[in-house]
């Protein structure tokens, strides 16, 4: 069945590994199961961050609007977890993302996602240790660049 | 309101119960002849005392009588009745039906008595209720604080109830029951003095004894209750605190505890018991005493010939008729001690509030329109001392758009209450073109100032209703109870009627942001024929409009028509069984699949099974996924097929059927009842194929082709090409199911109906539509967001002079609160717009800006803007303290 898939592919996103199989059976069974196009944008920069979206297939672009046009950041695929920075600062978008392939998605809506973190340390320390990788990357990339400008 | 319970009693129903006094006046000689008659019939009927020397026939009824010597009377006796003559039996028959002819007219009177009694208690009960409701509406902002609202409606409602009981019986029972017994108790003298001494002597100890006992009782009894509360109390806390009770191993303690609180109150339940029993003794004695000493000391004095047969008979028969009064009357002293004790509390909870004063000037609200807005010396100190404003003094001409900014302190939020008249507890003046906002009476200040506030009310009622609230006020020449008349003020929001004043709160809802919510409320209600007749012949042009329209833009696979031979994947399974939707509750909710006719065509068309099958498969899986979930959280109601308190059951349900035990009826029925929301690609469990789906659609024709005829109004079918009166405007529209799965579905489609509704001119109806949409209590059923625009756009459609904004738009986002202030600046342009901010920055084309630093007014500065329409006073920075 198709919540059993989905199951599977959350298994696979890196902060839902090793949690309770009920536990990711409950988030696939509250979210939403949307398709996009090719071409379609699935959040804007600037919007409201009122979900998260966990990438079942397919492939999408992260697109920093700047002062001198987009700018493609990055490119995710399937078993990741995007938007979830906003729907937990509650700050607009930073970026915007659009579908490269036709994408199929979890929504996760705000409420749920933020009451999961509440409900569930076990996910609310995964999100903290994905965070803290992702300033610890970022820290690094700075202290690199300094130094080559330096 | 008076004080004293009598006085406003009698104050307010003087006329009525001087009439109902005089009925009961006039009762007593028709009772007194009803207790005097008995002798007759016994001394001259029975005994035979009118045929008295072998006479075969008596006169009966003769009126005669004799004008005493000082009245000039010659001593000869007047006639104005012969009377009948009659024989022996008729003659007892025609005496006995007299009584029973009087024992009538008592009864009547007695009725009568009544009847006029209870309606004169019902009429002073509502003119008290009302009283109390005037006098609440007059609070004052700060008294309103400082009452609890549903302590208010409990006095008002309840307390004075008994009140209202009592109002009837205050001074007539008194006279009615006391007169009662005084004319038996005179009766019984007439016939023996002796026999009424003892009466009277009777009575007295009844009257004396028996209310200082009942008094005790009473004591006793509010102890009982005091006692019971505080058992309660103590065993709700152990059973709060049992877990320090188990840790510290203090249970010998609290059942101590707990025991002498019971032995407290058994001693007072018993000593209770002993009053209870010794008055019902007193009284039984004395009730049984009296016939003894009637028997007795009566017999004998017939006997000695000093008082007849007929007499002692009366006399017996009126005393039986002596207690009831008398009871009846010490239950009327204590009822009156009883109410007396709740009149005071009532009256002493109002006394302690202050009114708004009564007003002294009505201006004209147009007058609000020029002149100027003039502080002098305003200051507002709270109840704990602190000062929040201080020597705040201003003037600026009107109309002007002010912006009242800070920061910190709550300088702007307290100026803008004063001028909103939320606050009346402040010291200095505020002048509004010259008159003193405190002082305007509420009408004419409703007219002419409007205030919106962070706390938004919103009435249980239409949004309609809600945003035209404050236009309620013209008193219609039509109204009666049972049918409220149109109190709406069409003009003072500049509309002509009913509809074009549907446009006004329309363009309202605008001007706040809600139009779109309103829409989509319009879509969501259902197509009343009646109010909508354009909108209900063209929703079916809509719906094939809207479908060419899809199709146009390749966007078919948005939405799945509803087709009368094939299965809709996005609805749920009883739309799909039912293909329309019940009506009236007979096949709706649980009813629908325990119905008979329902559950045999499921049965004949091979379903029971199948569904059952996929109900333990839901079942299965709600149990999986919410049994660890706490049961109040709001996944459990969003999501969940299976209510918390009912996991366990179901769990207990699907273990039997692993079991391989067959369900029983009501398992069948409770397990096909969780499928009848199911839909496939939104909840995707995988439990529909082709071949249910087919056996679902045959069901579907089964229902239709034989429905019964008594369910024949219970269901309203879908029709491609009629309008469905029971479905929202939305489903007749699309007539389908938009696609579950695709990102933007609905977003896109409602654009595309949008489209054809603005096209076919039906856009204002459904606008209008939406406006029937109910707030629910207290505005339950819109989002915080959605009440504050509510509330602001009822204190924009009455088109105000002034216009009070203090946090109103702090629920709205940043950059719709801009928009929304930009649209409210030009929707008051010309008149005066307040706003209340919380810096120092005013928005673009304000007027002027009064700034305060702390409880200080700072300055205020005239910013050329010319929004209000008026001159720019460049003087208007005033003197600034």
């Amino acid at each position: 069945m198709a919540l059993e898939s989905e199951v599977e592919s959350l298994r696979a996103v890196p902060i839902f590994k090793g949690m309770d199989p009920r536990r990711l059976k409950l988030i696939a069974f509250t979210s939403q199961r949307l398709s996009f196009k090719a071409g379609d944008v699935m959040f804007r920069q600037g919007s409201d961050s009122d979900c998260a979206y966990v990438i079942l297939d397919g492939s999408a672009e992260v697109v920093l609007e700047t002062p001198t046009g987009p700018l493609v950041v990055s490119r995710i695929g399937s078993h990741s977890l995007v938007g979830e920075m906003g729907v937990i600062t509650g700050a607009p978008r930073s970026a915007s993302v659009v579908a490269v392939t036709e994408v199929g998605v979890l929504r996760l809506p705000k409420d749920h996602f933020l009451s999961l973190l509440e409900e569930f340390s076990q996910l609310a320390l995964a999100v903290m240790r994905d965070l803290a990788h992702r300033l610890e990357a970022t820290n690094r990339l700075l202290v690199a660049r300094n130094e080559k400008a330096g | 309101m008076n004080r004293n319970l009598f006085a406003y009693i009698w104050s307010n129903s003087r006329r009525e119960q001087l009439a109902i006094l005089a009925v009961v006046l006039l009762s007593l000689p028709f009772y007194f002849v009803s207790l005097d008659l008995p002798k007759y019939i016994v001394n001259d009927a029975i005994q035979g005392r009118a045929f008295a020397g072998g006479k075969t026939e008596a006169t009966l009824f003769a009126f005669r009588f004799t004008v005493p010597w000082w009245l000039g009377g010659s001593g000869t006796p007047i006639t104005l009745f012969d009377g009948f003559t009659l024989e022996r039996f008729a003659y007892l028959f025609a005496l006995s039906g007299a009584f029973l002819l009087l024992v009538l007219v008592n009864g009547g009177f007695k009725w009568f008595i009544n009847l006029r009694k209870g309606k004169l208690g019902e009429l002073l009960l509502k003119k008290m209720r009302f009283d109390l409701f005037s006098l609440l509406v007059r609070f004052s902002p700060e008294s309103v604080k400082a009452v609890k609202p549903s302590e208010m409606a409990t006095v008002i409602n309840n307390e004075v109830e008994p009140i209202g009981g009592f109002v009837g019986d205050a001074f007539i029972t008194p006279v009615f029951l006391g007169g009662q017994a005084l004319t038996a108790l005179t009766f019984i003298v007439v016939q023996s003095p002796a026999l009424g001494v003892i009466a009277a002597f009777i009575v007295a100890i009844q009257a004396l004894i028996i209310p200082r006992l009942r008094r005790e009782q009473l004591r006793l009894g509010k102890q009982r209750q005091l006692a019971a509360r505080a058992l309660a109390g103590q065993i709700g806390e152990v059973v709060e605190g049992i877990s320090a009770v188990h840790s510290h191993g203090t249970s010998a303690y609290e059942l101590a505890r707990i025991d002498r609180r019971l032995s407290h109150l058994f001693k007072i339940r018993f000593d209770l018991y002993n009053r209870k029993f010794f008055v019902k003794f007193v009284n039984n004695l004395l009730a049984q005493i009296t016939p003894f000493i009637f028997y007795a000391l009566g017999g004998y004095l017939a006997l000695t010939g000093k008082l007849d047969i007929g007499q002692l008979v009366a006399v017996i028969a009126a005393y039986r008729e002596l207690p009831p009064p008398v009871k009846e009357l010490i239950d009327w002293d204590q009822q009156r001690m009883d109410v007396q004790v709740k009149y005071d509390q009532v009256v002493e909870q109002f006394a302690t509030v202050t009114l708004i004063p009564e007003p002294t000037q009505a201006p004209e609200p147009q007058a609000f329109r020029t002149g100027q807005v003039e502080a002098a010396s305003l200051k507002v100190v709270d109840g704990r001392g602190q000062v929040h404003i201080d020597n705040v003094s201003f003037v600026i001409p009107l109309p002007a758009h002010v912006a009242l900014g800070a920061e910190g302190g709550d300088g702007p939020d307290i100026v803008a209450r004063i001028l909103g008249r939320q606050l009346m507890d402040f010291s200095g003046r505020l002048k509004l073109s010259g008159y003193d906002v405190a002082a305007v009476p509420q009408e004419e200040a409703g007219r002419a100032i409007a205030y919106a506030g962070p706390e938004t009310v919103i009435f249980q009622g239409t949004i309609r209703e809600n945003v035209s609230y404050g236009l309620n006020l013209c008193p219609p020449a039509d109204e009666t109870w049972d049918h409220p008349g149109d109190w709406i003020d069409y003009a003072a929001a500049g509309a002509t009627g009913p509809e074009d004043l549907d446009a006004r709160i329309i363009e309202a809802l605008r001007v706040v942001g809600m139009d779109q919510t309103i829409y989509r409320f319009g879509l969501g209600g259902l197509i009343d024929a009646e109010r909508f007749p354009t909108l209900a012949v063209q929703t079916v042009d809509a719906r094939r409009a809207v479908f060419r329209a899809l199709a146009e833009t390749g966007s078919t696979e948005l939405i799945e028509p509803f087709d009368p031979a094939a299965y809709n994947r996005n609805a749920t399974i009883s739309e799909n069984l039912l293909f329309g939707i019940p009506i009236g509750g007979t096949l709706a909710g649980r009813r629908f699949i325990s119905h008979p006719f329902i559950r045999e065509t499921l049965a004949k068309s091979g379903l029971t099974a199948d569904l059952t099958g996929m109900g333990r498969e839901i079942a299965a899986t709600m149990i999986d996924i919410f049994t660890d979930l706490p049961p109040d959280h709001f996944l459990f109601e969003q999501f969940s097929f299976i209510r918390s308190e009912e996991l366990p059951d179901f769990a207990a349900i699907v273990a039997r059927l692993d079991r391989g035990e067959p369900p029983t009826a009501d398992e069948t029925a409770r397990l096909i009842e969780l499928t009848l929301d199911y839909i496939e690609p939104r909840h995707r469990l995988g439990l529909l194929d082709a071949g249910r789906e087919a056996r679902i659609v045959s069901a579907r024709a089964l229902i239709k082709s034989t429905l019964p005829a008594d369910l024949a109004g219970a269901i309203e079918f879908y029709d491609p090409d009629r309008v469905c009166a029971a479905a929202p405007l939305k489903d007749n529209l699309l007539f389908g199911r938009i696609t579950y799965g695709v990102a933007g579905a609905e977003e896109r489609v409602l654009a595309v109906v949008q489209d054809c509704i603005v096209r076919l001119g039906l856009e204002q109806d459904v606008y209008r539509l939406g406006l029937d949409f109910q707030c629910g209590p207290g505005g339950r059923f819109l989002t915080p967001t959605q009440r504050a625009a509510v509330a602001l756009a009822r204190a924009l459609v009455k088109r105000p002079c002034v216009l009070v904004v203090n946090e109103a738009l702090v629920q709205f986002g940043e950059a719709e609160r801009r928009q929304v202030l930009e649209r409210i600046q030009e929707a008051m342009r010309g008149a005066s717009l307040i706003v209340a901010m919380k810096t120092v920055e005013a928005p673009p084309d304000f007027d002027h800006l009064v700034t305060f630093a702390g409880p200080r007014l700072r300055g205020t500065l005239a910013l050329g803007s010319r929004m209000g329409g008026g001159r720019v006073a460049s003087d208007a920075a005033a003197s600034s303290a």
